[in-house]
């Protein structure tokens, strides 16, 4: 047990504590919190800053927004209801259209009106909000995924987490879902994690509930050597997000939309540790490697050419 | 396992510290007892002066246990009659004299002085002032004859001694011992002594010939505290000082408990102008919790360990603290199991909570109606999650089944005659509730196998800080020693700045670790 300690602590793993004590705490001020826990925040601020994100459709605060329900969600190519304050994809609803007088979910099954309501009433309830605060809930265009990951994806939306330190993009992977993850991209319910090089973009190796594995599960297509395109709009995206939120320590969510290019889903100021199995190295190297450059102010795209040359 | 000595480390440290050296004072200096149900016995003792007064002015001394810093008594007793009392200190010999003084007294007058006291053993240290004591004229005797037999004697211990420590010894032997084996100075030793020289007079000379080699010497009285009886009789002994270590020779036996009254030769009373004064001392003991007697110890050092505990307070709330101190125990240990072990639990603290309501039922029952509870709970959230009711109104919903559950378990296990029934009502009804909403949660969003996962490891946690809360060893440690808080404190925040991995964590990463 003490050596396999020792091996993690030599090969640069870092716990949650240390995520917690030396990056999330030290360098994410509370109050700047709601920039990123409150996702209308989040595309509010990110839009002048020249990050795209989804379309808003509507928005839900109170009973009298849920009367204009209809008129937000009249989109038949899809739309996606999220509580604005929700983390780890909690209570999303994600719809692909019209189906029989209610609407197809992605994962297939149909829903109604009336059960949309109570879902998203359940959001302004704050079942899904840190503390349990009131919550509001946002409606926005779904996105198209790109094909790109077509072949290494079951149903859902793919997506790109990059770690961002001090603005300085240190850490990426793709996030695949798959059956067991009913279309979330999420690590922990059984989403495949595929460690992204920095500096091209390409997916190296990749993982699934803290294995590695060289195969999507459910499609058997390799993980390896797939190429996002965007890289380098996406690495831009994520550097900014530091000027946006003032957050020096954030995991950057973003999706690749068919006609739209790269778009910024959401941002995580407690980004996971997982990233560094599907990396299949520890995160505290290159950490700290960047912390030591952080300090001289730098513009975005000093910093992304800086975090390739860090990467390699 | 890198620790940063930062600011926070200090202030852990700090707060450790401060806690161990207050708990340290009161186990070392105040005698708190460190495990549970320590008993020690308290003396009852009572001294009796009875006589008859003559109509002649009257003046009785006595000797009285000094009532110092370093052996203070909080409840003293003096029946004093008609009689003036003036209680008169001798700092040279640190004894304290009562001196009783009447007019014209007539008949029979009884005075009567009373203390408690726990007695000192052979280990008690001392004063420092004792062992210091100044220079002193010796030999003390005017008789030239006696004086030259003095010197001789004691230029003969030196050189058959190595050191004072073996001077003392021969002293002690020359003097108390058999008289055949020192015929070469027989005639100085009977010059000094005679068969008539009480136990008094020889250790005055052993007092003095170990003054005379600059070795700090006392006589002390006392009585040994050996028995509870009504006529106890008054001892003599020698108390002295050779190289830092203490010594006491006891010429009638060593007690295993003693208490000194008074220092020196004299008698322990003097009166003038009364007649057929008859002095009495008695004991009596007394079985007391050992923590009881150090919580009523007296003077600064009394109200230092009173000021760190719950003495002071009414019986009640004193019963309140007494379960209340033991849950940051709890805290500090599901604060090791989340940063260190990597526990997960529904809630933070829900763990201790439920920890804290096992007390009244019990480790196994608590267990077992909790699974019971949280079962039933989800089965009709289950229910209600398809009438799609709003989160508070649903909440509510499930407690008040919650309430109607456990009153029905307790009407129904009264009936089978179980105590358990009565204990449950303090089950935490709304604790119980959201544990029940947070594991219906995780078991949508996640899995089932995640919300059983989660349940069941808060269900360990709750028996983990159960145990050790529950504890008659942590129970007594953090009543009588509530400075611990400040350990558990300063321990919570060493804990907050841990950056290593938890052991939870060993598993998740071992892919990592070639």
């Amino acid at each position: 047990m003490w050596n396999t300690y020792r091996a993690l602590r030599a090969n640069g793993v870092i716990g949650i504590n240390e995520r917690n004590v030396k990056y999330v705490n030290a360098l994410n001020p509370r109050k700047l919190l709601v920039r990123v826990d409150d996702k209308l925040v989040t595309k509010d601020l990110a839009a002048p800053a020249g990050i795209p994100t989804p379309e808003l459709y509507g928005v839900i605060r109170d009973a009298r927004d849920m009367k204009r329900l209809t008129e937000f969600i009249d989109h038949p190519d899809g739309f996606v209801i999220k509580p604005a304050q929700g983390s780890q994809g909690k209570g999303i609803i994600v719809v692909d259209g019209p189906l029989k007088g209610g609407w197809r979910l992605s994962s297939g099954r149909r829903i109604d009106l009336e059960a949309m309501k109570f879902q998203i009433n359940n959001m302004l309830s704050g079942m899904y909000s840190l503390g349990g605060q009131p919550d509001k809930a946002l409606i926005e265009y779904r996105v198209k995924f790109d094909d790109v990951f077509g072949k290494v994806s079951y149903r859902g939306v793919p997506d790109i987490r990059v770690i961002v330190l001090k603005g300085i993009p240190v850490f990426a992977m793709l996030r695949l879902p798959t059956a067991e993850s009913d279309g979330k991209a999420n690590l922990h319910k059984g989403g495949v994690g595929a460690g992204l090089s920095i500096a091209t973009g390409v997916t190296m190796r990749a993982m699934q509930h803290d294995q590695f594995i060289e195969f999507h599960p459910d499609t058997a297509h390799p993980l390896e050597n797939i190429q996002t395109p965007y890289w380098d709009d996406i690495l831009l995206m994520a550097a900014k997000s530091y000027e946006v939120t003032g957050l020096g320590y954030i995991g950057v969510d973003v999706v690749l939309d068919r006609d739209k290019g790269p778009m910024l889903l959401e941002l995580n100021a407690r980004p996971g540790i997982s990233i560094q199995i599907a990396n299949r190295r520890g995160l505290r190297f290159v950490l700290e490697g960047a912390m030591a450059l952080a300090d001289t102010p730098r513009s975005p795209e000093e910093r992304v050419a800086l975090a390739k040359t860090l990467a390699r | 396992m890198k620790i940063k000595i930062g600011h926070a480390a200090m202030l852990g440290l700090a707060l450790v510290a401060a806690g161990v050296a207050v708990l340290l004072i009161k186990a070392t200096v105040l005698h708190y007892p460190l495990t549970p149900g320590v008993r020690t016995t308290l003396w009852d003792f009572e001294l009796y002066i009875e006589f008859d007064g003559r109509n002649q002015p009257a003046r009785i001394e006595a000797y009285l246990p000094a009532n110092d810093v370093e052996r203070a008594f909080p409840q003293e007793q003096f029946y004093n009659g008609s009689f003036g009392l003036s209680l008169v200190g001798e700092p040279a010999t640190r004894n304290r004299k009562a001196v009783w003084t009447y007019r014209y007294p007539a008949n029979r007058k009884v005075l009567r002085y009373a203390v408690q006291t726990l007695g000192e053993t052979q280990s008690t240290p001392l004063p420092l002032a004792f062992r210091e004591s100044g220079p002193e004229t010796i030999p003390a005797e005017a008789d030239p004859v006696k004086r030259q037999a003095f010197i001789v004697w004691s230029g003969n211990l030196r050189q058959r001694s190595a050191d004072n420590r073996s001077f003392a010894d021969l002293a002690i032997a020359d003097t108390f011992g058999d008289r055949t084996d020192r015929e070469q100075y027989a005639d100085e030793i009977a010059a000094l002594l005679d068969r008539a020289t009480g136990d008094v007079g020889r250790l005055e000379l052993v007092r003095q010939l170990l003054r005379s080699q600059g070795v700090p010497a006392r006589i002390a009285g006392g009585v040994y505290l050996a028995e509870a009886r009504r006529r106890v009789e008054l001892h003599r002994w020698l108390e002295y000082h050779i190289d830092g270590e203490d010594f006491r020779y006891f010429p009638d036996g060593a007690p295993s408990r003693f208490f000194t009254i008074w220092y020196g030769s004299k008698p322990l009373i003097d009166a003038s102008g009364v007649d057929n004064l008859e002095m009495q001392i008695a004991l009596s003991g007394r079985e007391t919790a050992a923590a009881d007697i150090a919580e009523n110890a007296p003077g600064p050092a009394g109200t230092f360990g009173r000021a760190f505990g719950f003495s002071g307070l009414p019986l009640t709330t004193q019963l309140v603290y007494q379960v209340l101190v033991t849950i940051p125990v709890g805290i500090a240990l599901l604060v090791f199991l989340r940063q260190f072990v990597g526990f997960n639990t529904l809630g933070t603290f829900m763990p201790v909570l439920i920890g804290i309501a096992f007390r009244e039922t019990a480790l196994l029952n608590g267990v077992l109606l909790f699974s019971l509870l949280v079962a039933l709970g989800l089965g009709l959230r289950f229910y209600l999650e398809r009438l799609h009711l709003l989160l508070v109104p649903r909440l509510a919903v499930v407690l008040i089944f919650i309430v109607m559950a456990m009153a029905g378990f307790a009407i129904l296990m009264t009936g089978a005659n179980q105590a358990i029934g009565l204990s449950i009502s303090l089950f935490p009804m709304v604790i119980l509730t959201m544990t029940i909403e947070r594991m219906s949660i995780v078991w949508e969003e996640n899995s089932a196998s995640e919300a059983i996962k989660q349940g069941v490891g808060s269900l360990i946690a709750a028996a983990i800080t159960y145990l050790a809360m529950t504890n008659d060893l942590v129970e007594h440690l953090m009543y009588q020693f509530p400075e611990l808080l400040l350990v558990l404190m300063g321990l919570c925040v060493l804990m907050g700045r841990y950056t290593g991995l938890r052991l939870s964590e060993l598993w998740r990463f071992k892919a990592l670790s070639s």
